[in-house]
């Protein structure tokens, strides 16, 4: 039923790629829109404290709207726009991808209509706030495990009752093509930054890249443009979650099987029959079953490495960081962040490790409260919900 | 290739149009209601079964389906179970049509899944999510023509001319056509575009149109039975089966 669009779409980013005028649109609202290019941050006193490589942290998380996603977003609204398309839709998991297509959808003059789980609408109510009044219709998305796997199937369904009028801007580096590669040459720009700040301020390339993997869109943003760099490590931090049992967390290393799922063939968490499985994480941007097919190949002949961390190291990881850097996470990147305190101490001093701050930590606002038992928030909601509006 | 003629064959030399293709979820509300379900339908007068092997994420299905499919699932739909009962609705003598999607194929081997079907008296397969041109479809295609089980297209208006040539070179037994753009249960008008595009895959393919999608009433049934040659009802018969007890009003629904 796609089958069209999808044609229609990968000719159209193919022509966009080659046209000067597309390039410059681009570029202009990445700079003078998101705010690129995003600081590499010398993590100084992290570095003292791991005694081991050099930490430096790409902070997508100073982008507008606070993460990586508005970049693809902005790449898919403006072919959109080429396509003569009126509306985007999206789906979210933490409500970032949400908040950054309802944001670009605004700045291009377009209407927007996201899905998201009512599972994450409860996590991630700030964003929701947030996009409504960006002037974008947020539908809740009641069954199913109600996380960012069901806002997917509905944000499908929708989509093929309005294939002509609107474009699907698939929040990460997965779904049929041209998505997968289309979402990695946008987001291949953090890589590209990474590599020209490290020549120039340390003259040599990183000796290992770590970025948190949901569906991989930061990952492989971050990775594509060291592939060919053999020296450079390229490794993607998953969901731990509470315990390795299915359910408890999202991560393909611990469980991932070939299957094909949502107009797409990779990694998934699967039973034994191919029902998709249910998953956990703390970040709603990192629970769910699927991976980018091109991570997923990446991983599976070795390029890339995959490990997980915890849900409990991931907010540890967000409270290290915050206190020694003045860095304030988000729960997502807080994985990579988590990794990159197990493998520094073990890299010599000279090394270099960067890590992808893909958003930062303030939609994580109520989930740290909770996180660190923060009694005096949970007094401020209180008083806040008993005060008359 | 076996000797026996595919029963949806036998059916449409009897009976060119005026057919009625009734779906029901394998595992729906349970495994041994399902096959009563089949029966009702069956002895209600539907002239193929869709018989839809559950999967946890069904994408081309509306909220009744994918709620039911849950629930089959949670009260022990497996797909061995599903195959089996398979066999037990074959066994009532309509074409029954398998559908599902490609994930549950795909894990349990394309070849072995297609036999399995044939050997349990599978007539024809419909996987929403797996074009043809694909890796699986060209897969699913050889099994299915090894087995003599058809490989239902799946189309919708608005796709173009060029596309439907295309798929007509591999299309066999029927084509499935959902009566708009999207998915299954929702409200639906019988648009004039909808009538003209079946008129269209009628001349590219030559072969029955079944149209489903929204099919609410007998007076649906009729009003789309002037274009189709199959009409295709499925959410409607979920919603009647939720309550166990209502299986035999199945049945009375079906009859006139």
């Amino acid at each position: 039923m796609l089958w069209d669009t999808l044609r229609k779409l990968s000719a159209e980013f193919e022509s966009a790629k080659k046209d000067a005028g597309f390039q410059s649109e681009f570029q202009d609202l990445l700079r003078n829109f998101s705010g690129r290019p995003t600081p590499l941050i010398f993590a100084v006193r992290a570095t003292s404290d791991l005694g081991g490589a050099k930490v430096y942290l790409k902070n997508e998380g100073a982008n507008h709207t606070g993460a990586h996603k508005i970049t693809h977003c902005l790449g898919q609204g403006l072919l959109a726009k080429r396509l003569g398309k009126k509306m985007l839709i999206a789906e979210t998991g933490a409500g970032q991808h949400g908040v950054a297509t309802a944001t670009v959808a605004a700045k291009l003059g377009l209407d927007c209509v996201v899905f998201m789980g009512s599972e994450d609408i409860k996590r991630q109510r700030p964003n929701v706030f947030l996009m409504e009044r960006l002037g974008t219709k947020v539908v809740a998305v009641e069954y199913g495990s109600k996380t960012l796997k069901d806002a997917v199937n509905e944000a499908l369904k929708f989509w093929m009752e309005h294939l002509d009028e609107a474009h699907y801007c698939i929040g990460s580096v997965l779904g049929p093509a041209p998505y997968p590669e289309m979402n990695r040459y946008f987001q291949s720009v953090i890589g590209r930054e990474i590599r020209a700040e490290l020549i120039e301020r340390r003259h040599k390339l990183p000796d290992a890249v770590v970025a948190c993997v949901g569906g991989g869109s930061n990952a492989m943003g971050s990775f594509y443009e060291f592939i060919k760099e053999k020296s450079v490590r390229l490794i993607g931090v998953e969901a731990g979650g509470t315990g390795t049992k299915m359910g408890e967390h999202a991560s393909r290393k611990i469980a991932g099987e070939p299957g094909i799922f949502q107009g797409y063939k990779s990694l998934f968490l699967q039973t034994e029959e191919g029902q998709i499985a249910p998953t956990h994480s703390i970040s709603a941007g990192l629970d769910y079953p699927g991976v980018g097919p091109e991570l997923a190949d990446l991983y599976t002949n070795g390029r890339v490495e995959l490990t997980y961390a915890t849900d409990a190291e991931a907010v540890s990881a967000v409270d290290y960081f915050a206190k020694l850097e003045g860095v304030i996470s988000a729960l997502e990147s807080a994985h990579a962040l988590a990794e990159v305190r197990k493998i520094a101490p073990t890299m010599p001093k000279d090394a270099i490790v960067v890590a992808t701050l893909s958003g930062r930590g303030d939609k994580d606002l109520f989930n740290f409260a909770r996180a660190f038992k923060d009694e005096s928030f949970r007094d401020f909601l209180k008083d806040e919900y008993d005060r008359p509006y | 290739m076996s000797n026996f003629m595919n029963k949806l064959d036998q059916l449409f030399a009897e009976k060119k149009s005026g057919l009625f293709m009734a779906h029901m979820i394998a595992g729906y509300p349970t495994i041994e209601d399902s096959e009563k379900v089949a029966e009702a339908l069956a002895k209600g007068g539907a002239d193929i079964i869709e018989l839809q092997i559950p999967f946890s994420d069904p994408m081309a299905d509306g909220p009744a389906i994918s709620v039911a499919s849950d629930e089959a699932i949670k009260s022990g739909a497996t797909v061995a179970k599903s195959l089996a009962l398979l066999g037990k609705v074959a066994k009532l003598g309509k074409p029954v049509v398998v559908m599902t999607y490609i994930n549950i194929p795909f894990r349990y081997g394309i070849p072995k899944f297609v036999k399995t079907l044939a050997k349990a008296g599978a007539s024809a397969l419909i996987v929403p999510d797996c074009p043809f041109d694909t890796e699986e479809g060209r897969e699913l295609l050889t099994a299915c023509k090894e087995n003599d089980v058809y490989l239902i297209p799946v189309v919708s208006p608005g796709v173009p001319k060029e596309r439907l040539e295309q798929l007509a070179r591999d299309a066999s037994g029927f084509v499935y056509c959902t009566s708009r753009q999207g998915i299954t249960g929702a409200n639906s008008k019988f648009a004039k575009e909808l009538f003209d595009f079946v008129k269209e895959l009628k001349q590219v393919f030559k072969l029955p149109i079944a149209v489903g999608f929204g099919v609410k009433s007998k007076e649906d049934v009729a009003e789309l039975a002037k274009v189709a040659d199959i009409v295709i009802a499925g959410s409607v018969f979920i919603n009647t089966v939720k309550n166990r007890g209502d299986v035999e009003k199945l049945t009375l629904m079906l009859t006139r």
